[in-house]
């Protein structure tokens, strides 16, 4: 698939292209912070961005998304992919992606993900800032980064642009970009080699070795210690670019006859999540912090490392940054654990 | 467990509810009813036994329960819903005539090549025997298939009995030595009072050869099991079949989790050998 070069003005007369046809959601500023967010002017469009509060699964995996319509004459399945262009992805997120990709194909498919994603066209950028807790050089190093149409890189003139897929090609048509040189391509893999080395946190341990002191590790005091400050808010799963648990609820609409069954982003770190109901009362299957922080940590980098080919972190560090108690950073916690 | 039934294979689509009607809705005892259903559109319900559906009312949500018929019975599946939330309560206001919304069936259920031509125990206690009454009810149509066929039933008290008139059947087949406990018995009954392992002392003729389902409360399965080890069944040959929150029933929601596997895709029916190290297991 080819290279292109792109100057800083052909960039933004393309992301205009683009947005005369259907919805661009990438990173835009907010406060002190960026999100991702539709553009409604390709100026607001923000590559220089360090990461997101929220990652970017939330343009087909939306926090509350509703799974079917009913009212007195039946029910009917609410999904509608609308088809969008997700612009400026960094390169952990589109590893994120493609693992949610694979959980949500696999056993049985969850087509409310799967139609959405279908529709959603992903073009990744290069990190040009980085996170104060970011550590993807790091982590997951076996998980390629894939499943995205085209990447865009900063170089110091312009921008190199790799057309992956069919969709990505699709996105270009009726552009006349020149293809880049062997200098700007050299340039572009420079960039993103060193975007890994220059991470300011790092695993010193790898993948495999990590695994196997997790799971030896069960009755290991650290859970306990490290939990302790926990405040069960489920702040560094709601912020986790690879957690995909859910909760399932109905609700009426006001008639009292229709109304809709609608999923919303769950959380195993709060207290009721592994709860239920029984005669009298309620059992909970992980009552304690201390059982919860080791089943998010289990979960990230020991239970789906084998689906995934690599843990299900990419080391984005958002759960380092958003957890209040500073407790859920994943490499204060290993570096703790394999010292152990 | 693998499994290579039509419902693994062909990849039904599980995300969408079906309409089922009730034929019959009976309360068994003060808060459990027991509801006998077919599906509207007229298609057979087909699974095997030991599988879950999640049964719901829209408006209200959805809950797993385990199907408590056989598949050997053509016309009609049953289940049976126990008083407990916001949506079995409102299950059980449901009478014959309405519907209600299935999705499944879900899961993985009992092993049924490896109990055929096996000596078979199945060990029930409280509610645990709704979702073991699907096998148990398999064996007593196939029974050719099967070697010795015993069943333990313990409830907490005689009222608290489930499935009255399958008990009357059973205390007197020919199909199977079937023999029950209360924990708490009153002036009628005249059967055997205590937990439900004082019945192994009475039957001194199970061999360690007897593949084992054990299902009931969590206190049960720990205390079951030490009296198959008295026996030197291996843990190999028992299998359990577990209960936790099931949301979306296709092993993506997560709460269902017990370590890496999910209740809901790789149970609710485990072999106790691959589940007794997890220690969220049981």
């Amino acid at each position: 698939m080819p290279t292109y070069h792109l100057s800083e003005t052909e960039l933004s007369s393309w992301v205009n292209a683009i947005m005369a046809t259907q919805p661009v959601i990438g990173p835009v500023a907010k406060k002190s912070r960026f999100v991702f967010d539709r553009l409604e002017d390709s100026a607001d469009l923000r590559l220089d961005y360090d990461t997101t509060i929220l990652p970017p699964k939330k343009a087909f995996f939306p926090p509350k998304q509703d799974l079917l319509h009913f009212d007195a004459s039946g029910v009917r399945g609410a999904i509608k992919p609308e088809s969008k262009v997700l612009f400026g992805v960094h390169p952990y997120d589109i590893k994120a992606i493609h693992m949610l990709d694979v959980l949500f194909a696999e056993g049985h498919p969850d087509h409310a993900y799967l139609a959405n994603r279908e529709a959603t066209t992903i073009i990744g950028s290069s990190v040009q800032n980085h996170y104060q807790h970011a550590f993807f050089g790091t982590a997951s190093p076996s998980v390629p980064v894939q499943g995205h149409d085209a990447f865009l890189t900063k170089i110091p003139d312009g921008y190199t642009l790799d057309i992956l897929s069919e969709k990505g090609r699709k996105l270009i048509e009726g552009q006349n970009f020149k293809p880049a040189s062997a200098e700007q391509t050299a340039a572009s893999e420079k960039v993103n080699e060193d975007a890994k080395a220059n991470c300011p946190e790092k695993l010193t341990y790898t993948s495999e070795e990590i695994k196997a002191k997790l799971k030896a590790s069960w009755d290991s005091p650290l859970w306990e210690e490290a939990s302790q400050d926990c405040f069960s808010c489920g702040s560094c799963n709601t912020t986790c670019s690879t957690c995909y648990c859910f909760d399932v609820q109905d609700t009426w609409n006001i008639d009292q006859k229709s109304g809709k069954r609608y999923r919303r982003w769950d959380a195993c770190m709060t207290t009721e999540f592994a709860e239920v109901s029984v005669q009298g009362g309620t059992e909970n299957f992980r009552e304690t912090k201390a059982a919860r922080y080791r089943h998010r940590m289990m979960r990230k980098a020991a239970y789906l490392n084998d689906k995934l080919g690599g843990p299900a972190c990419v080391g984005c560090g958002r759960c380092s940054g958003a957890c209040t108690a500073d407790i859920a950073n994943p490499v204060n916690f290993i570096d703790k654990l394999m010292k152990s | 467990m693998t499994c290579s039934c039509a419902t693994h294979t062909e990849k039904k689509d599980v995300g969408m509810p079906q309409e089922a009607l009730v034929l019959e809705a009976k309360m068994m005892t003060a808060t459990e009813k027991h509801f006998t259903l077919k599906l509207r559109d007229g298609s057979k319900f087909e699974y095997e036994p030991g599988q879950i559906v999640e049964a719901g009312l829209f408006g209200y949500g959805e809950i797993p329960l385990g199907l408590s018929s056989s598949p050997t019975q053509e016309d009609s599946f049953e289940l049976v819903v126990r008083k407990v939330g916001k949506v079995s309560s409102a299950l059980l206001k449901l009478e014959k005539g309405d519907s209600m919304y299935i999705r499944g069936p879900l899961g993985h259920g009992f092993p049924m090549e490896e109990l055929r031509n096996s000596d078979v125990l199945i060990v029930a206690g409280g509610i645990g025997l709704c979702p073991t009454r699907s096998l148990i009810r398999y064996i007593c149509d196939r029974r050719e298939e099967f070697k010795k066929f015993t069943l333990f039933f313990g409830a907490r008290s005689p009222k608290e009995q489930l499935f009255t008139d399958d008990l009357a059947n059973w205390r007197c087949s020919m199909d199977v030595t079937y023999d029950e406990t209360v924990d708490k018995g009153d002036d009628s009954w005249k059967g055997n009072v205590g937990v439900i392992t004082t019945l192994f002392a009475k039957h001194p003729d199970l061999s360690p050869e007897t593949k084992v389902i054990v299902c009931g409360p969590p206190i049960m399965y720990k205390f079951v099991i030490r009296e198959l080890d008295k026996i030197g069944i291996p843990h190999e040959n028992v299998f359990v079949d577990l209960e936790r929150r099931m949301k979306c029933g296709m092993g993506k929601c997560g709460h269902c989790q017990i370590n890496d596997k999910y209740t809901c895709k790789d149970g609710p029916v485990f072999r106790f050998s691959e589940i007794e190290n997890l220690p969220e297991a049981i």
